[in-house]
Formats: C-alpha cells, sequence, structure tokens
C-alpha cells in the first residue's frame, strides 16, 4: 500500500475541517484517533475519494483520488452504523450486488461470494435476512460485502463503536487477521493498542503520528486538558 | 440522480409501504382512524420536494407491479391495476409532483409558522385532492365507463377524510422541516 | 415481506415475463374495443380458465382477488343505478378479465424477472440522462431492506410515548418517523458510494 498525502486539507466555508497534511502511509496496519470532530473520519474519507481535498491532493497506489472510480477498486471503507451498509434484504443478495455492478459475470459472482462467506466462516449468514442480524453478525457481513470484490486497502471507520463486548472482541479479532492493510479509526484505544504507527487528530490538526503506545499516551493528555 | 436522493426517495417509498402495514392511527378530534398510506404520498411533495417525492411515489408503484403486496390490506400486483379506482393509485404520482412543487414554492424557512402550516396545507390540497380526484375520476369514468359526473358523484365521499389527511400531512410537512429541512428552495 | 409469486410448472410460469407483458398490453386493448357480450363473457371465461390452471389452491386463489373484484363489483352497481344494466355489465366483464390475467401474471412471473424486465426499459432512458438503469434493482431492494427498520422504529416511538404517557397521534409519531428514517439517507449513501455501486454517476 502506499497512499500519499500531498497539503492535502479540507474546508467548508470558512471552517478548516482538516489543516493540510503531508505523509505518507505504508504500514500495515495504522491507527487514527483523537476526539469527536478532530478530522479525523476526514482524514479517512480522503482516501477512498469520498471526501475530496479542497487544497493539496490524495495518491493512493499511484492514482489521485480526484477520480474516485479508479480508487474505489483498491480501497474499502467499513462504516460505523453495522445496520446502514447492508443495503439488500438478504445477506448473500447484498454480497453478490457489489459483485454485480462491478461487471462480474454470473459464475464468477457465486464463487466470489461462496469464497468471501468462506474466509469470514460467514456461511450461516448468508441466506440470513438483515433485519434479524445482531450489530456484529451485520458488521461482518458488511466486511464480507466490501472485502468481495478484493479491494488491498481497508478503512475502518469506528467498527466497533456500536457493537456490545462480544461483538467487539470478535470484530477486534477480525481486524487483527486481515491480510489486507488497515486503517482503523477508533475510540476504542485497545483496537489499535499495538499497531505500528497512529495518527492522532486534534481540532482539524495533525498533532501526533508515532507508534501506538506514544500516540496514546500523546492522545489521554490532550483529551485530560 | 445523486446516490442521497436515491437513497431518500427509496426510504420515502419504505415508508409509504409502512404505513400501509401499520394499523391506522386516530386523530385526537376525531374518533375516525385515518388510514395512512396515502397521507404518506401527500408527505411525500411535503417533506421531499417534488422530483424526488415523485420517485418516491413511482418506486411504491414499481412495488405494487412486480408483485409486492405493498398496499394497505395486502394488496398488490398487477390485478391492483385492474381495478376501477386505479386512477386513485397512478394519479399518486402526480399528486406528489404536484404537492411537491407547490411546497417549493410556497413555503419558505423565514415564514411564520403558520404562514408554512397553511402553504403546506394548500400544497396537499391541490396535489392530494384536487389533481388526484382528477386522475381518478377521468379514469373511473371511461374504465367503469360511468360518466364524468358519476364518477364525480361517486368519489366526493372521500373528500372529507382527505381533507382531514392534508391538515396532517402539512402539519407533520411542517415539523420535519423544522427539525430536518430537506425541501429544495425553488423561486 | 412475501411477494405474490406462487413457485409452479404451469405454462404460464414457463412463458416469459416480457411475452405475458406484452400480452397483458394487448388485452387491455382488446378489452376496450368490444362492447360485445360474447366476445367480453368469452375472455373472463378464458382469463379465469388461465387463472385458475396456475396451481394456486382455489381458496387462495380467490382471496387474492377479493379486494379488486369488490371494488370492481362495487362500481358496477353503483353504475346499475344511473346506465343502461348493459353498460355497467361490460364495465364487469373488461375489468374481470383483465384483472384475472393480470392476477396470473403476478402468480407466475418472480420479482427478479420483472426486475429484469423493467430495468431492461428503462435502459434507453439512461442514454438521455433521465435515470441509472440498476438503479431500479437497487430502490427495490433498499425499500425491502428499510421496511422491517421502519416498523421497529414506529414500535420503538410507541413505546416511548407509553412511557411518556403521551397518546399516540400521526402528529407526534409521523414527524419522529420521518426524520430518524430520513437521517439515515446520509450514512446509506456514503456505503452505497464507498462499495463504488453506483459508479457512473457524479
Amino acid at each position: 500500500m502506499d497512499i500519499r498525502f500531498e497539503g492535502a486539507g479540507v474546508s467548508y466555508g470558512a471552517r478548516v475541517a482538516l489543516a493540510p497534511v503531508t505523509l505518507q502511509l505504508t504500514e500495515k496496519r495504522i491507527g487514527i484517533i483523537g476526539l469527536n470532530g478532530s478530522g479525523k473520519t476526514t482524514f479517512a474519507r480522503l482516501v477512498n475519494g469520498l471526501t475530496k481535498p479542497s487544497i493539496g491532493r490524495v495518491i493512493v497506489n499511484g492514482r489521485d483520488t480526484a477520480d474516485a472510480k479508479a480508487v474505489l477498486t483498491d480501497v474499502g471503507f467499513i462504516f460505523q452504523s453495522p445496520q446502514n451498509q447492508i443495503i439488500l434484504p438478504v445477506v448473500r443478495d447484498d454480497i453478490a450486488f457489489g459483485l454485480k455492478c462491478r461487471g462480474y459475470k454470473p459464475a464468477e459472482i457465486t464463487a466470489k461470494v461462496e469464497a468471501v462467506l468462506q474466509r469470514f466462516s460467514a456461511a450461516r449468514l448468508a441466506d440470513r435476512r438483515a433485519h434479524e442480524l445482531s450489530g456484529g453478525e451485520l458488521q461482518l457481513a458488511a466486511l464480507c460485502s466490501v472485502l468481495a470484490t478484493g479491494p488491498d486497502i481497508l478503512i475502518l471507520d469506528e467498527p466497533t463503536n456500536q457493537l456490545d463486548l462480544k461483538n467487539r472482541s470478535l470484530v477486534q479479532r477480525l481486524v487483527e487477521s486481515l491480510p489486507e492493510s488497515a486503517i482503523v479509526i477508533s475510540h476504542d484505544l485497545e483496537l489499535v493498542a499495538d499497531y505500528e504507527r497512529v495518527l492522532v487528530f486534534h481540532e482539524g490538526i495533525l498533532v501526533a503520528d508515532a507508534p501506538a503506545g506514544e500516540a496514546i499516551r500523546r492522545y489521554r493528555e490532550i483529551a485530560s486538558r | 440522480m445523486s446516490t442521497r436522493d436515491l437513497v431518500l426517495s427509496a426510504l420515502f417509498a419504505a415508508i409509504i409501504v409502512a404505513l400501509g402495514i401499520l394499523p391506522p392511527i386516530t386523530l385526537g378530534f376525531i374518533p375516525v382512524p385515518i388510514t395512512a398510506q396515502s397521507l404518506g404520498v401527500m408527505m411525500a411533495g411535503v417533506v421531499l420536494g417534488a422530483r424526488r417525492g415523485t420517485i418516491a411515489v413511482l418506486i411504491v408503484l414499481v412495488l405494487v407491479a412486480i408483485g409486492l403486496p405493498v398496499l394497505s390490506g395486502g394488496r398488490g400486483g398487477l390485478a391492483a391495476f385492474a381495478a376501477p379506482t386505479t386512477g386513485f393509485l397512478i394519479g399518486w404520482v402526480l399528486a406528489a409532483f404536484v404537492t411537491g412543487y407547490l411546497s417549493e414554492r410556497l413555503v419558505k424557512s423565514e415564514q411564520s409558522a403558520l404562514a408554512q402550516t397553511v402553504g403546506f396545507f394548500f400544497a396537499a390540497m391541490i396535489g392530494g385532492i384536487v389533481v388526484l380526484y382528477a386522475c381518478g375520476i377521468v379514469y373511473l369514468a371511461f374504465a367503469a365507463q360511468l360518466g364524468l359526473s358519476k364518477a364525480f358523484l361517486g368519489s366526493m365521499a372521500f373528500i372529507p377524510g382527505d381533507v382531514v389527511k392534508a391538515f396532517v400531512a402539512a402539519l407533520v410537512g411542517r415539523a420535519v422541516m423544522v427539525g430536518y429541512p430537506l425541501l429544495p428552495v425553488r423561486s | 415481506m412475501k411477494s405474490l409469486f406462487v413457485e409452479g410448472n404451469s405454462a404460464m410460469h414457463r412463458v416469459s415475463a416480457r411475452a405475458k407483458l406484452l400480452v397483458l398490453a394487448a388485452l387491455g386493448v382488446m378489452l376496450f374495443l368490444t362492447a360485445n357480450f360474447l366476445l367480453l363473457a368469452l375472455g373472463v371465461l378464458a382469463t379465469a380458465g388461465i387463472y385458475f390452471s396456475i396451481g394456486l389452491p382455489a381458496r387462495s386463489a380467490l382471496a387474492r382477488l377479493k379486494p379488486v373484484f369488490l371494488t370492481i363489483l362495487i362500481v358496477a352497481l353503483f353504475s346499475l343505478a344511473f346506465n343502461p344494466w348493459h353498460i355497467a355489465v361490460v364495465a364487469l366483464l373488461r375489468l374481470t378479465a383483465l384483472m384475472l390475467f393480470a392476477a396470473a401474471v403476478t402468480a407466475t412471473t418472480a420479482i427478479a424477472q420483472f426486475i429484469d424486465e423493467i430495468t431492461l426499459l428503462a435502459r434507453p432512458l439512461e442514454r438521455l440522462g433521465l435515470l441509472r438503469a440498476d438503479d431500479v434493482g437497487l430502490a427495490v431492494g433498499l425499500v425491502v431492506r428499510f421496511v422491517p427498520e421502519i416498523l421497529d422504529r414506529y414500535r420503538a416511538i410507541r413505546e416511548a410515548h407509553a412511557a411518556r404517557g403521551i397518546k399516540v397521534r400521526p402528529t407526534t409519531v409521523l414527524m419522529p418517523l420521518i426524520i430518524l428514517t430520513l437521517r439515515d439517507a446520509d450514512n446509506i449513501a456514503a456505503a452505497i458510494d464507498a462499495r463504488g455501486v453506483r459508479r457512473h454517476v457524479n
């Protein structure tokens, strides 16, 4: 993975959501922490082109995010809310839908759906209705849907925020075992506690960029002010 | 159309479907329960505006056509379009459009609560009653060979109920606008 | 939400969705072109024959028709009060035949088949820039997906009312129901866009 921020920042009128940032991300596991409104989600959304930089640019694996379509094949995004990511009634159809929209043929779709279900041992969810699933099961289904199309970078925006303790451990273990590169935004500091690199945001500014231990210490300092 | 607009329309279509499933709600001052689905059509225009409101209703009609029992009472399928009252069903599309269009034109955020409510009420009346009944009556006159005046006569009984619905739509529309404004402004 | 499609292997099941829809449209036109009793009565018999041959048990087959047929009947009776009797009967026969064939098409055509046909029909409109044909399937899926959530939300709002001792009224219930539901739209749209599902749009 190679993500470069070249003076990339985001403002909405006079309000600066993210002050310009210049850095390069190549690590396998990157954490992003900060208080609410600190700019961490804005930063993460720049990576898959969902948010365009008002200044500067973001290059993902050699491609400028200004062309979102190209970047979306490489970057998957898991959101906070478990309910709002599965958009079709039955899990299997939801996974297949993303593949269908990328132009895969029916036989390929079936194969890829089975493969991703196997990968996450989620076969039992395949024919269930999304409405009946717990938060953790929905996040698991969302992981299947997003990873079925094979992105090699995964961004997770507070994936455990709305989950109970049991489901939190489940998702934590899943994220740990992902072969893809993962950028994880989290209030749950345990999730990112042993990441090699953690970014700390505060009031739109990147205030720390260090291994987990040091970054978390810095974050606690800020949070207790 | 933007993804957000598509999702808003689809979610409102889901609300209209839900209103067909939920039991009718009673108004305080009248002991008669109002069946909410046609109310949902007026609210689509009042809350989402002309374009998205119309699309929401179109989505509902597609759901009916493909065989889902989403009309109140569990009705659905192509047979629902064979009824002589089909004009009132297909008329929902024009009703939502007109209600939405008038809402966008007449209601502004700077107005007083009363002015906004009156504006929405007018929009819901013109769209949800005048235009809708025009569609329904014309089709009834033709398909059931009733003749315009008889069709008109037969439909009159339902108007008082729909006036009440227009009033409810106006109140709800205004409350939604205050809490989560979605109405595009059209000058 | 159970669809009105019924599995089976009748002749109607095996005909393509497109053919059935075209025949339905043609039937609609033909029925309204003639006022001949005999022809219309034959039409009703023929369409009834088709409808009752698709494999539905008689009770549910009749139950499906009840709401629409009731409306047709009531309007015909109303018409009888004002018009010569043959006008009312012609209308009754026409709409009944149409209803029977339409119900037969619905019962023998799967939702996926319908969506495929509508998507195909919508493709020319795509070129005009009016819409994306694939959005039809997505919209249908979104509705079926979220109706149960909305029903749950309604029940939660009602319980909250009960807990506060407020009576359930349209204004107090519908406003939070609509706002809470529509607020999700941004998140759902973001999830859809992040998956690159609607690639040819802004």
